[in-house]
């Protein structure tokens, strides 16, 4: 895994909990801690992390990603704003992930694996999004969601229909924006 | 981070802000180690990229100053090798021909490539259709491709050799020529590797740069095999035969034992095609002639013969045979490709014959250079044509002293008319009934230097190649026309005296030829009745339709027409009766066998016969004795010329006879003849 999502993690971490609460994460996930955005790292030690933080901020591991991704979401925007500027709606945004944003990724750290994500539009307005990784961390993607609806000012309720944590070959996301 | 833990425990305000120090420390430390880890990494990312950018540059430079598309393509090879690390790296070619499929080349490098010889010989013995195999599939996609590793991949065909040898990782890539694949390099690790996608671009541009390479030097050869070989049949033009031919008299010349010919081929009636059926069937013809050549040619390939077939130009073909150890091959060969055209060839839904006329000159006429060489075949080739056609003849010497003589004739010729060296002689017409002389025939002798008499059998067909004979027939004319008109003059004569000129086929051919005889009896003041215009039928027969209408605005003019050498030829009848010709001349030939068989006289009474059946007058030419005279004038023929009357004589001598009683033979009153 890429090494900003590990500077996003700290990030985050830090600015709702405070320096001390990711000293503590640290040191209880037994990690490294030394991360910068051009490594990569193996994903066994961000599950360390996020299991380490599910501990310490009483949560559970699915909800430490949720929270994760949705509020990574406005450190993104400030780093690449670029990617979000063509957009007015978080639907748009999402939908863009593999045909732009990933591929951006690709750019910028060369080597990095970048999950794809299967979509499907209904016509009652809602989303479905396949996902398939072997990192199972469908749970980040959902946070991403969110952040992204935040960001453009909506709300969206994510349904998780099947997930690979519970035994399914893929997860399963349904995206239903409030209106 | 015992000690961490320790201190947290601790409620003292020492060792709280100690432990502020040690995380604070902690901090800097991971920051620390954050940036000299980014650094590394951004500095093996700037050394790898210019080290592949070294690379790019390196083969770039390379392929562009490569002879060779091959070295170009070993270079990269290496290159690649030492820079991936690589075990070993190959190249495919596309198949020209057949299925669209890359074939195994030489082209490879390795290390250590003995352990590695079942996977190096599987390799050099498979093809790889498009779409199979990591090769195949490049081929397909026309994008650069990664297997991590090769023993693990279904698709993978040499996955056991590899295995066997320890190979694992592997990319290939596409050599491009716009978007298309010419070329597919591949190259194998010893390790598993992941994907490598930076590297897979760089070697992508690295297949674009040697595509640049190919592609250019395709069209270098392009430009020199369109230079050097004829666009229409695909044969090796002059310039490249006689590049191969000036190789082969040098290399004669250190093994004299080994000789080569040369065969000059002309095809005989070809110009008929072209002009009767168009350029297109002329084309096709020579194409499915170069064809049925080369056929016949391949197989004497397989005997050790190494022959190169060349089209000259037109319906010209050359053939060079060398690694000849016998003499006899040459003619044999060429004997073989007549064969190879007598059967009829297919031009549309028109049969075609053809035949061909073959010169053969041999390396055993000691020659040093092609031009000596190409020229003596020339020379074969043009006796084989004027020998009867469809003939195979090999030069000799006598051949050249007649083309030296010819040479010599052509030259002399040429100065002849400004030096006034022609002189005509006159040969009288009798009529037979009267013994009377009517009239004369004009021919032509040239005074070569003193004392020198050439008869016209010497000159005149020099003359007609050369075109010569289109200015002197217009001297003849002239000068017979104003020989009679001024015999006309000086002997006056109830029935006019009359003037033969024979017209040879290329003054005939002469777009304004009736103006040049209608000028030349003006200039002469003759009168138009008394002129003869002698042709030969086959000069008549070549372009009927302009023949007739020659001919008629002849006679509206008054010019009189013979056939010359009437029965030579191969007389059409029905022409014959279209022709408005006024007078049949029989040829010396059919008079020359009345003295011998029966048949003779049978003959010439056949000929009379239609001569009196188209109202035509009748010249008899070569009457020798007495004897003929006599039949001639018993089967009722009008006219005759020869020695029996008198040879040619020269002006003078001609006008005497014109001087009373201007007979040379006893009238016959009984037999009538019109003239």
């Amino acid at each position: 895994m890429k090494g900003i999502v590990f500077n996003l993690l700290e990030d985050v971490v830090s600015r709702d909990f405070g320096a001390d609460a990711w000293d503590g994460i640290l040191e209880n996930s037994l990690a490294s801690g030394t991360y910068t955005s051009l490594g990569n790292y193996s994903d066994a030690e961000m599950l360390a992390l996020v299991s380490a933080a599910a501990a310490r901020l009483q949560m559970t591991g699915p909800e430490v990603l949720r929270w994760f991704g949705e509020n990574a979401m406005p450190l993104l925007k400030e780093r690449y704003a670029a990617l979000f500027e063509n957009h007015t709606s978080a639907r748009s945004f999402v939908l863009s992930v593999n045909s732009i944003i990933h591929p951006e990724v690709r750019k910028l750290y060369s080597g990095a694996s970048c999950p794809f994500f299967h979509f499907r539009e209904r016509e009652d307005g809602a989303v479905l999004m396949e996902y398939g990784s072997s990192r199972k961390m469908c749970d980040l993607a959902h946070g991403f969601v969110k952040g992204a609806a935040n960001m453009f000012g909506e709300e969206v309720e994510i349904t998780h229909h099947t997930c690979m944590n519970h035994g399914a070959e893929k997860c399963l996301m349904e995206m239903r924006w409030v209106s | 981070m015992g000690q961490l833990k320790q201190a947290l425990q601790a409620a003292d305000p020492i060792l709280d802000l100690n432990l502020r120090i040690l995380k604070l420390e902690n901090r800097l430390q991971r920051e620390r180690l954050a940036r000299l880890e980014a650094e590394a990494i951004a500095e093996r990312g700037l050394s790898e990229q210019y080290r592949q950018l070294m690379l790019l540059e390196t083969i770039a430079t390379k392929a562009n100053q490569s002879a060779a598309v091959d070295d170009a393509l070993r270079f990269a090879l290496k290159a690649i090798c030492d820079h991936t690390r690589c075990r070993f790296g190959n190249v495919y070619m596309l198949a020209d021909q057949g299925p669209r499929r890359l074939l195994p080349t030489a082209l490879m490098h390795g290390k250590a490539a003995d352990q590695l010889m079942p996977f190096i010989n599987l390799t050099r013995r498979t093809e790889f259709p498009a779409g199979h195999g990591l090769p195949g599939r490049v081929l397909e996609s026309g994008e650069a491709a990664w297997i991590s590793d090769v023993a693990a991949d279904p698709d993978f065909l040499r996955a056991k050799a590899a295995a066997e040898c320890g190979l694992h990782a592997a990319f290939a890539f596409p050599v491009l020529v716009g978007k298309d694949v010419v070329a597919v390099m591949e190259f194998f690790f010893k390790e598993n590797l992941e994907l490598n996608a930076p590297m897979l671009a760089v070697m992508s541009q690295i297949g674009t740069q040697l595509g640049r390479v190919m592609e250019r030097r395709a069209a270098e050869n392009r430009l020199i095999h369109d230079a050097s070989h004829d666009p229409l049949t695909g044969l090796p033009n002059r310039l490249l035969f006689v590049d191969r031919l000036e190789r082969a008299v040098a290399a004669h010349r250190r093994r004299p034992e080994i000789g080569f010919a040369v065969l000059f081929i002309d095809l005989d009636g070809f110009k008929l095609v072209n002009d009767s059926l168009g350029h297109a069937a002329g084309d096709a013809l020579l194409i499915e002639i170069a064809a049925r050549l080369l056929k016949v040619l391949s197989s004497d390939e397989e005997k050790g013969v190494l022959p190169t077939l060349a089209r000259l130009g037109g319906d010209e073909f050359t053939v060079l045979l060398e690694e000849l150890h016998e003499n006899n091959i040459a003619p044999a060969v060429a004997e073989r490709l007549q064969q190879a055209l007598r059967r009829p060839l297919m031009i549309g839904s028109q049969q075609v014959y053809t035949t061909a006329s073959i010169g053969i000159a041999a390396s055993t006429g000691d020659y040093a250079s092609a031009a000596d060489i190409m020229r003596d075949a020339d020379l074969a080739m043009y006796r084989a044509k004027s020998e009867g056609r469809a003939r195979v003849e090999v030069f000799d010497q006598s051949l050249h002293d007649t083309a030296m003589r010819r040479l010599s004739v052509e030259n002399d010729l040429r100065g002849a008319l400004q030096k006034n060296e022609f002189v005509l002689h006159y040969q009288p017409v009798v009529a037979l009934n009267s013994g009377i002389v009517v009239g004369f025939e004009a021919l032509l002798r040239w005074q070569r230097g003193p004392g020198q008499l050439v008869p016209p059998a010497d000159f005149i067909s020099v003359a007609e190649e050369t075109g010569l004979i289109v200015p002197i027939g217009n001297w003849v004319m002239r000068e017979a026309f104003a020989t009679i008109a001024a015999w006309h003059r000086a002997y006056p004569w109830p029935a006019p005296l009359t003037m033969s000129v024979n017209v040879s086929p290329r003054q005939f051919d002469q777009a304004d030829f009736v103006e040049q005889v209608l000028e030349a009896v003006k200039v002469s003041s003759a009168r138009p009745e008394t002129i003869r215009l002698e042709i030969t039928e086959s000069v008549a027969l070549k372009d009927p339709g302009r023949a007739i209408e020659i001919l008629r605005r002849l006679h509206e003019a008054g010019v009189r027409v013979s056939v010359d050498d009437f029965g030579t030829g191969y007389s059409s009848l029905s022409y014959l009766q279209q022709l408005p010709f006024d007078t049949l001349k029989i040829d010396r030939s059919f008079i020359n066998a009345l003295q011998k068989k029966a048949e003779g006289g049978d003959f010439v009474r056949t000929i009379l016969d239609l001569a009196r059946n188209l109202n035509m007058d009748v010249v008899a030419e070569g009457a020798e004795t007495q004897s003929h005279v006599e039949q001639l004038r018993d089967m009722g023929c009008g006219f005759a010329q020869g020695y029996y009357f008198s040879r040619p004589l020269e002006r003078d001598a001609a006008a005497a006879l014109l001087a009373q009683p201007r007979r040379l033979l006893p009238p016959k009153h009984d037999v009538q003849v019109k003239r």
